[in-house]
């Protein structure tokens, strides 16, 4: 009996050595999203000293009607992960190919090209926001030095959008690089002469053999860069608040708003489910767009 | 002996008197030995006169404080999950005049006599507005039937600071009306080398604050009657439009084309670099011209009340911070935080406060000896308008129309649309937001566009 118990418990026992990894996922990933959840169709209140919870399942939803600001921001963060992402990618393997190509140096120029990633987000938005200043910043100094009239970088609803995605773009192109670049490393050298002795130009094997190989290291590129794109908040927070007007207002940096400024943490939950469900949705309609591309 | 006994009895009534005139002229509370507490204090410009105005209070009473300094970003979810948890790492929090009415309500403050029912602000202490103290029932921050739950380190108005040189060249007396201040601006002005006067026009408190100086001034209101549980939302009125017009005229006229991206940091950049003539700044920041380190304009900015509009209303918005005592921390945490507090406000302490940079909080340090040396030539002003001075927001939606108003008002700024539709649509979402949350409210018909 005992010794049946224990074959029993043997042959389950590559079930039962995943609890603690599956305890440990209930905690730090199901639990929040559960309580998110409940969040979204509560009203938290505070009294006495503590928080008291009421169900309101319609109350936070109707808020996204009357949400003046929402529109912007969701127009706004469409405009500014499509533009930067692009723009990083790009940028991130023309580096790649470039410095592919070199004989010696190619360590350093990595070392070098990792230094944006290093510096941390509030120091990027700090530094930043005193080269964009008016009066005093470097571009406007410079563009003086020229003879052309300063720039209002921040204070113009026109540029402080395209502002603050340099600002972006400069952060994450060599992230996009060291992925690209890597990849690039990896294609084997066989191949680009293969191509070379059978009379391809530099163009050639760049754009019929070598991006394609890259197709799976691109995919993962644009994909990391999308999600980080869209919950991007400290550098805009530091940059411009989301101001002038609406004009650079994300959804993450209105959800920080509803949720930390304006204390409506219903809301906020339904605003964070909303931001989810939008990562989720570019996801999957991106790996479709790669792997039906892949398959043709 | 009955002479004998009679002598003694005047003696020590002589003697008690003595006494207690002494313990009344003290310049310091002696407030015994304490355990050490934790204060959650921002590090605003008035922040390194508290600190050396806490290390006085070390010095003098052996008692230890530590402080936990946090940027002006951080400090309203730092002060939140303390009051929320099981206990609060900190004895006092400090909290900006806006979050006040979340934490009275919340209750989760420990009302300042019910620690010590003999504790009360001395009378010297400015109460701003009564933003220490709150009326459960009335829903309203008001000392009448209000309770004491907090007291104010720091008590922001703006003052309107101008090139005294400068303007006396230009031949203009300083200002007293926004038309004073376009006059001189129209000679001063000469962007981007110099600006006549700049203000605050970033999106949020920064264009809401300074704007309601205007608002004021031209006697309008945000809503009805908000004491008495009117809520109507007055924000559309001609008056707030004529005010709104005024505020963009001065702002556009008189600052840099960046009007509508100018924050606290760049007015101050502005002035102390001499590239603004006039600002509208809050006292906290004056010790930031008089400091060769950081200003090329030392002992050449003075200070007046910030103008009113001609025949307008002489303006002054509460922009103060409340020190409070949480409820979740031992009763002995709490004792020693009133021990501080009363140590604080006396007057000794509050003329060290003043010596040290900050901004004092009593009356008589503004009528002291200090008020006439040339160092603290904005006392004056800063004290003439405390006459006048009054909250704004003061409800629990205040955060809420806030953001609305500093997006509105931003957005008439920068053209983004006029300012009737601004103020029309910040009206409608107003009244949205008092719906929503039960109050009488109504709306005015709406401005023509």
């Amino acid at each position: 009996m005992l010794a049946s118990i224990v074959a029993a418990l043997n042959r389950s026992f590559r079930h039962w050595s995943l609890l603690p990894a599956v305890l440990l996922f209930v905690l730090l990933t199901v639990y929040p999203m559960v309580n998110l959840l409940r969040l979204s169709v509560s009203t938290v209140e505070f009294a006495e000293g503590r928080a008291q919870w009421s169900f309101t399942p319609t109350r936070n939803v109707a808020l996204l009607a009357s949400d003046s600001v929402l529109p912007a921001a969701v127009l706004n963060t469409s405009i500014f992960v499509v533009v930067a992402v692009a723009a990083e990618v790009t940028l991130g393997l023309l580096l790649a190919l470039l410095v592919g190509r070199l004989d010696r140096g190619k360590g350093l120029v990595r070392t070098v090209m990792i230094l944006p990633i290093l510096v941390p987000p509030v120091a990027i938005g700090s530094m930043w926001k005193l080269m964009y200043n008016y009066d005093f910043g470097m571009f406007n100094q410079a563009m003086v030095a020229l003879g052309m009239s300063p720039v209002n970088w921040l204070g113009s609803t026109s540029l402080a959008l395209l502002s603050v995605i340099l600002v972006d773009i400069w952060h994450w192109v060599p992230f996009a690089f060291l992925i690209l670049f890597a990849a690039v490393e990896g294609i084997p050298v066989d191949v680009i002469e293969a191509a070379r002795i059978d009379g391809a130009s530099s163009w050639q094997i760049a754009r019929r053999v070598m991006i394609p190989l890259l197709k799976p290291a691109l995919a993962i590129t644009l994909i990391f860069r999308g999600i980080l794109a869209f919950k991007t908040f400290d550098e805009v927070y530091l940059l411009t608040s989301g101001g002038p007007g609406t004009s650079t207002e994300l959804v993450s940096l209105h959800l920080y708003k509803v949720f930390f400024e304006q204390n409506l943490l219903g809301y906020g939950a339904v605003l964070s489910l909303l931001l989810i469900g939008i990562i989720v949705a570019t996801l999957l309609t991106s790996r479709r767009a790669v792997t039906a591309r892949s398959n043709a | 002996m009955k002479q004998t006994l009679r002598a003694a009895a005047a003696f020590a009534v002589v003697a008690l008197l003595t006494a207690l005139s002494a313990q009344a002229q003290q310049p310091f509370a002696d407030v015994g030995k304490q355990p050490a507490i934790t204060i959650l204090v921002n590090s605003s410009p008035w922040y390194s006169g508290f600190e050396k105005t806490v290390e006085l209070y070390e010095q003098q009473t052996g008692n230890k404080v530590k402080l936990d300094t946090t940027p002006y970003g951080g400090m309203l979810e730092k002060a939140r999950n303390a009051v929320r948890g099981d206990k609060s790492p900190y004895d006092l929090v400090n909290l900006d005049t806006q979050w006040t009415i979340e934490f009275y309500e919340g209750g989760f403050l420990t009302p300042l006599k019910e620690i010590d029912p003999t504790f009360d602000l001395p009378k010297e202490v400015l109460t701003y507005g009564d933003s220490g103290y709150w009326n459960a029932a009335k829903r309203w921050r008001t000392a009448s039937g209000g309770k004491l739950m907090a007291w104010s380190p720091n008590g922001n108005v703006d003052l309107f600071l101008y090139r005294a040189d400068l303007l006396k060249a230009a031949g203009f007396a300083p200002p007293k009306t926004w038309e004073d201040v376009l006059a001189s601006c129209a000679k001063l002005q000469d962007p981007p080398r110099s600006y006549g006067a700049v203000i605050r026009g970033e999106r949020g408190n920064g264009i809401r604050f300074e704007w309601m100086y205007f608002m004021q001034g031209k006697g309008a209101t945000v809503v009805k009657d908000a004491e008495s549980g009117d809520y109507t939302v007055t924000i559309n009125s001609p008056q707030a439009k004529a005010a709104l017009d005024l505020f963009i005229e001065v702002a556009k006229r008189c600052g840099p084309p960046n009007a509508g991206a100018l924050g606290q940091g760049d007015v101050i950049q502005l002035l102390a670099t001499g590239k603004a003539a006039q600002a509208m700044v809050v006292s906290a920041a004056w010790s930031n011209f008089d400091d060769p380190a950081k200003s090329v304009v030392v002992g050449k900015i003075m200070a007046v009340p910030v103008p009113a509009p001609v025949g307008g209303k002489a303006p002054a918005v509460l922009g103060n911070w409340n020190m409070a005592v949480p409820k979740n921390i031992a009763d002995a945490q709490k004792k020693a935080a009133l021990a501080f507090s009363r140590w604080f406000l006396t007057a000794g302490a509050q003329r060290a406060y003043a010596e040290a940079g900050a901004i004092p909080v009593r009356s008589d340090t503004y009528q002291s000896d200090l008020a006439s040396t040339p160092k603290y030539r904005w006392m004056p002003a800063y004290l003439e308008m405390q006459k006048y001075a009054s909250q704004e927001l003061g409800y629990a939606e205040g955060a809420q129309v806030e953001q609305i108003l500093g997006l509105r008002l931003n957005q008439a700024l920068i053209g983004e649309m006029s300012s009737a539709k601004a103020l029309n649509a910040a009206g409608r979402e107003i009244e949205e937001v008092f719906r929503k949350s039960g109050r009488r409210t109504g709306a005015l018909s709406a401005l023509p566009e």
